[in-house]
This record gives C-alpha cells, sequence and structure tokens, in this order.
C-alpha cells in the first residue's frame, strides 16, 4: 500500500475514530449527569438551558484558531489521524513537536520523502504515549485533588479558600494573556496587545453597561473576541 | 455551608465515577490506530524504541503532564478536569465555556451550582469543537480559499482576544486582584524570557503568583479590619 493511501485509509479512519467517539460520550454522558443534577437541586430551566447556550456560543470563535495547523497536519500525517488528535488532548503545535520528535527516531523528517511508513508509525506511537501521560496523571489525582479540595474547606477558612480558587483562576489566566501579548511587546509588535484591550474593553461594556440585556450577556465572549481580532487586524495586520 | 456541600458531594461521586469509567476508556482508544497498524499492517517500532519513543515525550512533556492537571484543577473542577484531560483545548475553549455558563446562570464557581453550571458548559463545548473541527477536516481545504484574507488573517488574534476577554470577566469581580494578577505576570513572563525559563515552571510560578496576590490582599483586608476594630 502507497504510504498516502495508507495514512488515509478506511481502515485508519475506523481506527481513528474510537478515540472521536470516546470523547463525544463522555460529553454526553457528563452533560446527562449535570442537568439531573440542575433539576435536582432546583435551578430553573431558563438558567441552565441559557448557560449551556451562552458556553455553545462561546466555545465557537475558538474552535477556528486550530483550523490552519489542522490542515497542516492532514498533509503530513494523513486525515484520519490529524482529526482524531485535533479532537483529544494535545494542543496542534504539541501533537506536530510529538510528530516530528519520534519520527525522528528512524531518520523521517516531516514534510519531506523521508518521512515513510515507520516514520508514521513512530508518529502514532508518540502522540499516544505522550496522550496517556496526562489520561494516567488525570485518573490518579483527580479524585485526590477532589478530596484535599474538601478537606481543605473542613480545615481551613472557606473564605480563603474560595480565594484561594479564585487566585488560581486568575493567575492561570494572567498567564495565558500574558504568554500571548508580552513576548511580541519585546519585539515592538503590538497587535496582540491592541487584540486583547478592544477585546477586553468590549467585554466590560457589554457585562457593565448592557448587563439587563440577557441574551447580550450570552453572545458577550463572542462579540468580544471579534471586536478584537478584527480591530487588530484592521489596524496592525 | 454545611448541608450545601453534602448534596455536592453525591454530585461529586457520580461525577469521579463517570470520570474513572471514561478516561479508562480513552486510554484504550489513545492507542488503537497504533495497535491497528501492527495487527493488519504487521507495522510496530521495536519494543526497546518505544520506550525511546515513551523517553523522548516523558522528557519533553513530562512534566506538564503532572503540572497541568493539577494547576488547572482549581479552575476545570472535578468533571471539567476529567472532560478536558480526554478532549484536550483546557484553556482555549473548556475553561472560557465554564465560565461564562457559571456566568450567565448567575451561579459563583466553588459552589455546589457551580460545579453543575461548569460541567454543563464544558461538556457541551465539546459537541462545538469536535463539530468543528471534524467540519474542517472534511470541507476545510476547500472553503479555507474561498474566505476572505482579512478574515483568516485575524484568526492570529483569536487567543489574546479570547483570554483578555475570559480575563476581564475573572478579573472584574475584585479589581485590585484583577490587576495586580496581569501585572505581576507580565513581569513574570518578561523575567522568564530573559532567564530562558521553561514553560512548565512559568505556568506554576504565574498560577502561584495569582494566589499570592489574594493572599497579600486577603490579610492586608484583615489587618485592615482589625486595626479599624482596635
Amino acid at each position: 500500500m502507497e504510504f498516502q493511501e495508507l495514512i488515509n485509509s478506511p481502515g485508519l479512519w475506523l481506527a481513528s475514530s474510537v478515540m472521536v467517539i470516546a470523547v463525544v460520550i463522555q460529553a454526553f454522558v457528563f452533560l446527562r449527569a449535570a442537568l439531573a443534577e440542575a433539576r435536582k437541586v432546583g435551578m430553573s430551566r431558563e438558567r441552565y438551558i441559557g448557560g449551556l447556550r451562552s458556553a455553545v456560543i462561546t466555545a465557537i470563535g475558538p474552535s477556528f484558531s486550530p483550523v490552519i495547523v489542522l490542515l497542516s497536519l492532514i498533509a503530513v500525517i494523513g486525515a484520519p489521524t490529524a482529526w482524531m488528535r485535533l479532537n483529544d488532548i494535545g494542543a496542534a503545535r504539541t501533537e506536530l513537536a510529538m510528530v516530528s520528535l519520534s519520527s525522528a527516531l528512524v531518520h523521517g523528517e516531516v514534510g519531506t520523502a523521508s518521512f515513510g511508513v515507520e516514520a508514521f508509525t513512530y508518529a502514532l506511537w508518540g502522540m499516544a504515549l505522550n496522550n496517556m501521560g496526562w489520561i494516567l496523571v488525570s485518573l490518579f489525582c483527580v479524585h485526590r485533588m477532589s478530596k484535599i479540595v474538601e478537606r481543605l474547606y473542613a480545615k481551613y477558612n472557606p473564605a480563603w479558600i474560595r480565594l484561594l480558587m479564585s487566585g488560581t483562576i486568575i493567575g492561570l489566566f494572567a498567564y495565558l494573556l500574558s504568554g500571548q501579548i508580552t513576548s511580541p511587546m519585546l519585539h515592538g509588535q503590538y497587535g496582540k496587545l491592541c487584540a486583547g484591550f478592544v477585546s477586553a474593553v468590549t467585554m466590560l461594556i457589554i457585562t457593565r453597561l448592557l448587563a439587563k440585556y440577557q441574551r447580550m450577556q450570552e453572545l458577550a465572549l463572542g462579540l468580544a473576541m471579534l471586536a478584537g481580532m478584527l480591530t487588530a487586524q484592521a489596524t496592525f495586520g | 455551608m454545611h448541608a450545601e456541600f453534602n448534596t455536592g458531594s453525591e454530585f461529586n461521586k457520580t461525577l469521579i465515577t463517570l470520570g474513572i469509567a471514561t478516561l479508562c476508556f480513552a486510554l484504550i482508544a489513545n492507542f488503537i490506530p497504533a495497535i491497528y497498524l501492527f495487527v493488519f499492517h504487521g507495522i510496530i517500532p521495536k519494543g526497546e524504541d518505544i520506550l525511546k519513543i515513551w523517553g523522548v515525550a516523558a522528557a519533553t512533556y513530562g512534566v506538564s503532564w503532572v503540572v497541568q492537571p493539577i494547576a488547572y484543577y482549581g479552575v476545570l473542577g472535578t468533571s471539567g478536569s476529567y472532560i478536558t484531560w480526554v478532549a484536550g483545548s483546557a484553556g482555549d475553549i473548556r475553561l472560557p465555556a465554564a465560565a461564562m455558563a457559571q456566568k450567565v446562570a448567575g451561579v459563583e464557581s466553588g459552589t455546589h451550582e457551580g460545579d453543575i453550571m461548569a460541567t454543563i458548559g464544558v461538556a457541551s463545548s465539546v459537541f462545538v469543537s469536535v463539530a468543528f473541527v471534524t467540519l474542517f477536516t472534511f470541507i476545510g481545504a476547500n472553503v479555507l480559499p474561498h474566505l476572505p484574507q482579512f478574515f483568516i488573517k485575524s484568526f492570529s488574534f483569536i487567543l489574546p482576544a479570547l483570554f483578555a476577554a475570559v480575563y476581564m470577566e475573572v478579573a472584574r469581580k475584585d479589581i485590585r486582584a484583577g490587576v495586580g494578577g496581569i501585572v505581576v505576570a507580565m513581569i513574570l513572563t518578561y523575567i522568564g524570557i530573559q532567564l530562558k525559563a521553561p514553560g512548565w515552571a512559568m505556568t506554576l510560578i504565574i498560577v502561584a503568583s495569582g494566589v499570592a496576590v489574594n493572599r497579600i490582599l486577603y490579610v492586608y483586608d484583615r489587618s485592615k479590619k482589625g486595626t479599624e476594630k482596635a
């Protein structure tokens, strides 16, 4: 079987779809459990469905960001594998890094003729072994983390523990945001800073000044993002 | 507080059972393409090479395997963690979806209702991202060239715009912590770039700095209250 034929073969589509099915089934069982619990604690349908709708709208924008990497991944490792790996754990750049690191062991270079069946096999194992790390750590740690948090609440002042948790949220998003804007600023590029600034101000306007329009709140993040990225593109692009 | 906690704890147990079961399924599914190549085409790396590949992965991402699930736990919660460490996209899709679901439903993170809404938000965001990745896989190469260049180029600004909007949403609850958090993070990022610090260390240090900012404000507020009383 030719290389291109193999990496896009029906068998590989089938084998790759199991993980995507796992992802979808998992989301489905968690959603069902949470909706049942929302009804059980007496939340109004309007509230939790509004929240769900907002999450769906919010997820649309960032779902666009890997599309360009996805197309280059398809060219290198075939559509079924690219499809599977962008639907599971590991950012696109992580998958690309693992592909080139593991295929290098058999002197396969991504994007050249040296990347053949053997290099592809190594890449498949590389991505699987890498993903296994996160899955295993979660398997062993998440339920323990939840116990630790429960114990912290019991042992310390709940007000402080709540601040501790909100501190991790602030810290995490400060990390993600600053990672995007700081380095380009040092190189005199302000496009990303502009995108972030406009987006943040838009978010503030929608959530503060337009707070009474409930439907507007559901769209808030999507609108803020669009305002930020389009302004930055128009000004610095 | 206690009654609220007990009802939440039962829900938490359900989530943990579901989480462990689905993680085990995902663990197997993760290897199926590699095993398929072995069974149907007889191609597999040598045993020692599989170890070598694992070694390369562990050397590059091993710290992230451990650090990320722990650093993100406070934000993702139990169910969010289980879903994210299978479906990926923690910072760019799952967290914003959870935050917006909580905001629109008017619940606080860290409460039982907050956990419910985070689960609803994270789970429903998975359907969206899977649908888009699937759509782009099949039609991306045909559709992309027809979109306006201006729009495609603006994709490079998606992440800063997204993170800034989410940051505004979480930071406006406490303006001092919000301003302090991003200023400290940018200073630390600058120092990290100068010192060429590894990514995992920056994640840990900056997340911890967010907690430190909150702690300082907490202690400051308490001491101020103390002096007022005195």
